[in-house]
């Protein structure tokens, strides 16, 4: 599958698809609060009508949402990136970075 | 949580654990019913031959003909725990040979949502009503009880008898094989 990749246009490689820490925390809470609460619904309505399909039903229902809701990386799971310190710029990593990416050069030449 | 497949076995994982919660919940919310129903039982005729039953040995056993009068209402024994009920009709008696014997004569099914109301009048025995001697004539009690097992969608499988049974005797001779 890797030679497709040079295929896909970069617009679409660049998007991003990562949750931040904060996200996937929100992610995780999002389902768990959406799934019972069809539960809780679903159980209450079948007692209703005496038809435990029902609440397997309504479950379902719930279980699709939040998978629609939680399973793609929405940009809303993106908004509290980390700040990373930034690279301190000493005489070694100057040197070490020079070389790396001289090397690295040298090698693409 | 960091992935698409790991969110998505998250929340399956998760939404397993809530059906089985939910079904257990379902199961608690069942679990002090109580079972019992009303059963009138009569029996219209009586009779007893002598024949053999050869799927035993080639010995002449008792073997009774009757038929019965069946009334019971199902209907509040069903609730959403419930997918069917195995009814079946028990003859018991006392014998020389044994001092217990029960004889199962005839069942039926009822799942939910079908008529739940037995109205039967001289109903045919649905199985052979063999004694493994020849205890049947002129047994003076005989007692016809209706029972059944309650089929659940989850919990326990409760055997339930019926309130109300039924006490005849078998005639003292037997009736000619052509009758």
């Amino acid at each position: 599958m890797d030679y497709l990749l040079p295929l896909v246009p970069d617009k679409i490689r660049n998007l991003p698809t990562h949750m931040d820490f904060d996200g996937q925390k929100r992610a995780e809470r999002t389902f768990q609060v959406i799934i019972i609460l069809f539960a809780v619904v679903g159980f209450v309505w079948g007692y209703i009508c005496q038809q435990f399909s029902q609440t397997m039903y309504i479950l379902c229902a719930g279980f699709l949402l939040s998978c629609v809701l939680t399973l793609p990386p929405w940009p809303i799971y993106r908004m509290k990136n980390l700040d990373w310190q930034k690279p301190r710029i000493t005489e070694e990593t100057l040197e070490s970075s020079s070389t790396v990416s001289s090397k690295s050069k040298g090698k693409k030449k | 949580m960091n992935t698409f497949l790991s969110r998505a076995n998250t929340i399956f994982a998760f939404t397993l654990s809530v059906v089985a919660a939910l079904t257990f919940g379902c199961f608690l919310s069942t679990a002090f019913e109580d079972h019992r129903a009303p059963v009138s039982i009569k029996t219209a005729k009586a009779m007893v031959k002598r024949v053999s039953d050869f799927s035993v040995s080639r010995e002449k056993n008792d073997l009774g003909f009757i038929t019965f009068d069946l009334k019971a209402d199902m209907n509040p024994l069903f609730n959403w725990n419930v997918k069917q009920l195995f009814i079946y009709l028990t003859a018991q008696y006392e014998t020389d040979n044994n001092k217990v014997n029960q004889v199962v004569l005839w069942d039926k099914i009822i799942q939910r949502g079908e008529k739940a109301v037995i109205d039967l009048n001289s109903m045919n025995t649905k199985y052979y009503f063999f004694d493994d001697g020849n205890g049947l004539r002129s047994n003076r009690n005989v007692t016809l009880s209706l029972s059944w097992n309650v089929i659940p969608n989850a919990g326990t499988l409760p055997k339930v008898d019926g309130d109300g049974t039924y006490t005849f005797e078998f005639p003292t001779e037997y009736s000619s094989s052509r009758s």
